[in-house]
């Protein structure tokens, strides 16, 4: 009996020290991180039947729990993923959005101050300071876009290696997964299905750190082991083996990295949308979502900056009488050729319309010969080339520059990518700024070789300001099966009348100083456009192509010359007949004779000119239109310079410089301060569930105090038992003395 | 619920943290005296503010072009102020010109003054802005723009207007061409011109005179009108009749070629024959009337052509070659007359000028206004966005405050609570 209270009192004494140290270890883990608490199990030994019934042999420790619960700790690893993915695309989008919005750093005041200075060579454009100053406000403004591009560049050259970093932890991680799986496999089998809780934790902790770095999902198997997959189940850890990632040059664009796993000796490049969560897929997705739109969209106003304000200077005469030239280097759009391109071709594009460009990346596939998909990347918008190149789809014209390409080759086009990093001050001569008008008129006969005045018209006729007119032409035909097949030239500026005339093939058709030829047989209202080319660097190139939707078989030629817009022309009046003649207008039209209705203004435009006269000319008044030589004082160039600060240059007409600019800000601030919100919320959700778990399963030092006192008190209470059973032996010896 | 020890530490910290960084937003708001830091805070208002403060510096450069403007007007207008007094001391030395009882040194010394007046006309209008740049050159502000030159004073500017944008609409021409001041001014009475023939040996002094019926008048016509004095049948008396012709050639109709003649082109129709002469009495014909006093002598012409451009410096230089050359008489009177007469149109075309200067000046006052106005309004408007409520931050600052330190103290109170303190 008593030896029964023996063993019995041991076996309290043994649990009472059993939790003791499972308590002790408690307390001395209560700050390791995924730690979970542990509590010792114990069960009753099963009693002696004893005549009256059972009598109990004690305890046994069975074994020692970790109070883990799957699910808290499953939520707890998913709010995890997405809280460090939030946090850290904010982290990386705050660097953007304190950057261009600063009122001293964003190139927004910088572009003000170039326009103001503008202004001042509108209102002194004799003056060298004035010219000066918009030279080095323009100087300025490209050192702002320059700088807010290379700290985009230096941004995304710190996220490549923050890729490098989070991949090469990613795989740490993996590692030391696969190696736990191990331990844990054989402590499992050694310790005859007993749970090794520490290491279990600290296999926990490993994948609550790895979903800090990319999202990832956890398959329990039986034997304790633990599969751990990421992005859409690319398996990372099975068993004992890791599957490491890699960082790899992107084969569309090499000026990237992509993340790539290596599968039987063949390297799999992951889509950015599969690696979702944690900082890598922070990363990434910043990188292609914000960081790369955010230089497209400095780049298409930087670039809208420079081309306009060429064109609108080589538009005029700077202070020597000279045609203007450009004023800013303006970017070509960046062809990446694909990594894994077989053809030899090479693929250029120029920019060909600001008001179609968007700010979207494009993706040219080659189908075959003549044989292409664009897809705009922004919004995936597909368009099929089925015709010979160049083409122009969105503002940009994709040239094939040399070489052939073969089916399957890729090229990404970044039309304005480059336009914020290059552009620059192409000149530092004060006089190449073009102030004036290219042409001038002169109510009366002059002097042919001084251009002075002679005699002065004797009729009311003035001539209005003028401009130079490059605005788009069409050239419409009427039905061939109707004829004389006749063509109208129609001038979208409507500076003057549509000129029609009958269509004979090949015959030039000319207006406003150029000359196309088009031969075939044009259909029904078939079109041809003729435009500016607004990459040519000194007079305007024209450049002409057949609309899209033209079912004739009319083809149309390069037109002729560069209009030149000092050509002068004459305009003679006979009041009499009602018709006014203009010779050495480019083409000639002095044979005939145009009607006029006396006191209603009448406009002209020729040789890229346009301008109207009013009032009532007499017989024999004569107009003459002369380069605008020694015009110190004209300032109508400089003036139609200044209001480009506000003409709507972007998507069709509808968005000015700064307008496109504060888009920029808008976009900017708008996601992050979106991201702050939800990474603050979500950073609440992670407390929120933190707590339940670590409710679950934290340590609560009180508790633990108060289970040392009780274990303490169970441990006495099991010795005292010991030492009453060694007194109830004692009394049972001392019968016998 | 049971609360782990870790996570009385963890919440308390974070959530002071989250207290101290909303402090340090609210501190860098009052510091910087700005409520959008970011454009992250309010990005609509972070991109509304750059348009409105691009509107505001457009304003701002108006201001600026207002002002170089009203410098160019005030200066042009000065200038013209000092063409008015000189073109009205010219009419007046004309006036004294008219006077038949000068002598021939009195008017050659007339003439002398008047040859003054001429030079200081000429450096009036050839007067630049201080700083080399002519004032009435057209775009050719370089170009001296008025030179003489054999054949008469040149203009070698051009009829350029430098266009200065005062307001977001309007372009003002900041000044005007030599051309419009001093050349176009049109002779006669603005739509002819009525002389005497220099061979006229009457005393037949001719008016400007004037349009009645602008619907009758045939443009681009000359006329002469000539004077016969004889009697009607012989023996008669002397009675002095005149006959008006249109000497215009026919016009060609378009397209119909003209065959040299070899005989003599068929005298002009007479418009008006044979009218006996009344002296001062209107002569009307063609929707125009003008009359001549005095006695015109037998063959005496007077001419009436359409009125064409003549400068300033032409009218001038005409009168002092005329009082040197020409002994009084009714030719001198004709002369002084129709050189007052282009005197009083070359003033009334100053005056013209002047006039639209000072609309111009005053229209400018008008837009200064307007665009101080709309200057408070932008200054208002971006106020309103992007400056800090200094009450409400101040308040906000300080309950924040408050926060912090009751999170701080109830902190070190919970954390020093353990039963470790008791066994």
């Amino acid at each position: 009996m008593a030896g029964n209270i023996f063993t019995s009192a041991l076996s309290g004494m043994n649990a009472a020290q059993v939790a003791l140290t499972t308590t002790q270890h408690n307390i001395s883990n209560a700050n390791t991180p995924g730690f979970t608490r542990q509590e010792a199990m114990t069960s009753a030994r099963p009693g002696v039947q004893f005549g009256g019934g059972f009598i109990g042999q004690g305890v046994d420790v069975v074994g020692v729990k970790r109070m883990y619960d799957q699910f808290l700790s499953t939520q707890v690893l998913q709010e995890q993923a997405q809280s460090s993915y939030l946090s850290s695309y904010h982290t990386a989008l705050k660097q953007i959005d304190n950057l261009i919005a600063d009122p001293a750093a964003g190139a927004a005041p910088a572009m003000r101050d170039f326009f103001s200075a503008v202004n001042g060579v509108a209102n002194s454009p004799e003056s060298i300071p004035a010219r000066q100053t918009m030279l080095s406000n323009a100087q300025y403004a490209v050192n702002r876009f320059q700088a807010i591009d290379r700290r985009l560049t230096d941004i995304a050259n710190g996220l490549t290696d923050q890729v490098t970093a989070s991949v090469s932890q990613v795989n740490n991680y993996a590692k030391q997964i696969a190696a736990l799986n191990g331990n844990i496999k054989r402590a499992m089998g050694s310790g005859g299905g007993q749970v090794p809780n520490d290491l279990m934790d600290q296999r926990d902790q490993l994948v609550t750190m790895l979903n800090k770095e990319v999202k990832a999902t956890t398959l329990q198997q039986p034997d304790g082991t633990l599969n751990v997959l990421i992005g859409s189940g690319q398996t990372l850890v099975i068993d004992e083996q890791s599957m490491p990632l890699q960082v790899v040059r992107s084969a569309l664009d090499p000026s990237k990295v992509d993340v790539a796993y290596n599968i039987n000796n063949t390297t799999v490049v992951l889509q950015q949308s599969s690696i979702q969560g944690g900082n890598l897929g922070a990363y990434l997705t910043f990188r292609d979502q914000s960081l790369e739109p955010m230089r497209n969209e400095l780049g298409r106003v930087a670039l809208g900056m420079a081309m306009s304000v060429n064109q609108q200077n080589q538009s005029g005469l700077d202070l020597r009488g000279k045609l203007g030239g450009n004023i800013f280097h303006a970017a070509t759009p960046r062809v990446e050729v694909g990594g894994f391109n077989q053809g030899t071709a090479v693929i250029s594009a120029t920019i060909a319309d600001l008001g179609a460009l968007t700010t979207s990346d494009y993706q040219l596939k080659v189908n075959g010969v003549d044989n292409y998909t664009l897809v705009r990347l922004s919004d995936n918008t597909v368009t099929n080339i089925t015709s010979k190149l160049p083409q122009t789809i969105d503002g940009f014209t994709i040239n094939l520059a040399s070489g052939t390409a073969t089916s399957g080759d890729s090229f990404l086009i970044r039309p304005t990518a480059n336009a914020a990093r290059d552009i620059s001050v192409l000149t530092s001569d004060p006089s190449a700024i073009a102030a004036a008008a290219p042409m001038r008129g002169i109510a009366g006969t002059i002097n042919p070789v001084s251009g002075a005045l002679v005699s002065a018209n004797t009729g009311s006729g003035t001539i209005g300001s003028g401009q130079v007119n490059m605005s788009p032409v069409t050239i419409k035909f009427s039905d061939p099966a109707l004829p004389p097949q006749t063509y109208t030239v129609t001038d979208s500026s409507g500076a003057a009348a549509p000129v029609t005339g009958n269509y004979v093939a090949g015959n030039p058709i000319g207006y406003n100083g150029w000359t196309v030829n088009i031969s075939g047989a044009p259909g029904a209202n078939d079109v041809f456009n003729v435009v500016r080319n607004i990459n040519s660097t000194t007079s305007a190139q024209m450049s002409a192509s057949p609309a899209v939707t033209n079912v004739g078989t009319g083809t149309i030629s390069p037109p002729s010359a560069a209009v030149t817009w000092t050509t002068p022309f004459t305009v003679t009046f006979n009041a009499t007949a009602q018709t006014y003649t203009v010779t050495g207008a480019v083409p000639d039209v002095s044979a005939t004779p145009i009607p006029y209705t006396p006191g209603s203004p009448i406009k002209l435009s020729y040789n890229g000119w346009t301008t109207q006269i009013t009032g009532t000319p007499a017989n024999g008044d004569v107009f003459n239109f002369v380069p605008n030589k020694s015009a110190t004082g004209d300032n109508r160039n400089a003036l139609q310079l200044a209001a480009l600060q506000t003409t709507s240059i972007f998507s069709n007409g509808t968005t000015s410089l700064q307008a496109a600019y504060s888009q920029l800000v808008g976009n900017v601030g708008a996601k992050t301060n979106e991201l702050a919100v939800t990474s603050e919320a979500q950073l609440n959700m992670v407390n929120e569930s933190i707590k339940q778990q670590q409710s679950f399963s934290g340590v609560n030092l009180d508790e633990e105090a108060a289970n040392l006192l009780r274990f303490q008190r169970a441990y006495e209470a099991a010795a005292k038992a010991l030492q009453i059973s060694n007194n109830m032996f004692d009394a049972v010896l001392a019968l016998g003395r | 619920m049971r609360i782990s020890s870790n996570t009385v530490f963890d919440s308390n910290v974070a959530s002071m943290t989250q207290a101290q960084s909303r402090l340090l937003q609210t501190q860098q708001q009052i510091t910087t005296g700005r409520k959008i830091l970011t454009a992250a805070d309010d990005p609509v208002a972070a991109a509304r503010a750059l348009d409105l403060s691009q509107s505001d510096a457009i304003n701002t450069q108006f201001t600026s072009n207002r002002d170089t403007a009203r410098h160019n007007l005030s200066l042009t207008e000065s200038t013209l102020d000092g063409v008015t007094t000189l073109l009205q001391n010219v009419k007046t030395a004309a006036v004294t010109a008219g006077n038949g009882s000068l002598t021939v040194a009195d008017r050659t010394s007339i003439a002398t003054e008047l040859s003054g007046r001429l030079q200081e006309l000429l450096a009036l209008a050839n007067s630049t802005d201080g700083v080399g740049n002519y004032l009435f050159a057209g775009f050719q502000s370089r170009t001296q723009p008025f030179v003489d030159t054999p054949g008469g004073m040149g203009y070698f500017g051009d009829d350029g207007q430098r266009m200065i944008q005062v307001n977001s609409s309007r372009q003002m021409p900041s000044g005007n061409t030599g051309a419009e001041v001093f050349m176009r001014i049109k002779n006669g009475n603005g739509t002819f011109l009525t002389q005497a023939t220099a061979t006229n040996t009457g005393t037949g002094i001719v008016s400007a005179g004037s349009v009645t019926d602008s619907a009758l008048l045939k443009a681009d016509h000359s006329y002469s009108l000539t004077f016969s004095v004889g009697p009607d049948a012989p023996g008669g008396p002397d009675l002095t009749k005149y006959v008006v012709r249109d000497t215009t050639p026919p016009a060609v109709p378009p397209g119909t070629q003209v065959l040299p003649d070899p005989l003599l082109p068929p005298p002009p129709a007479p418009a008006v024959l044979g009218v006996p002469y009344v002296s001062g009495q209107a002569i009307s014909f063609d929707g125009m009337q003008f009359d001549i006093e005095g006695v015109p002598a037998n063959g005496d012409t007077f001419t009436v052509v359409p009125s064409t451009n003549e400068s300033v410096f032409k009218t001038i230089s005409d009168m002092i070659s005329m009082l040197q050359a020409v002994p009084s008489g009714a030719s001198v009177t004709n002369g002084l007359n129709r050189a007052m007469n282009h005197l009083d149109n070359a003033l009334n075309n100053v005056l013209t000028v002047r006039a639209s200067l000072g609309v111009r000046l005053n229209e400018l006052d008008a837009l200064q206004a307007e665009g101080d106005n709309l200057g408070l309004q932008f200054k208002q408007s971006l106020s309103l966005l992007q400056d800090v409520d200094y009450n409400k931050a101040i308040s906000d600052l300080t309950m924040q405050q408050t926060a912090l330190q009751a999170a701080q103290q109830t902190f070190s109170k919970v954390s020093g609570l353990s039963l470790f303190n008791y066994i």
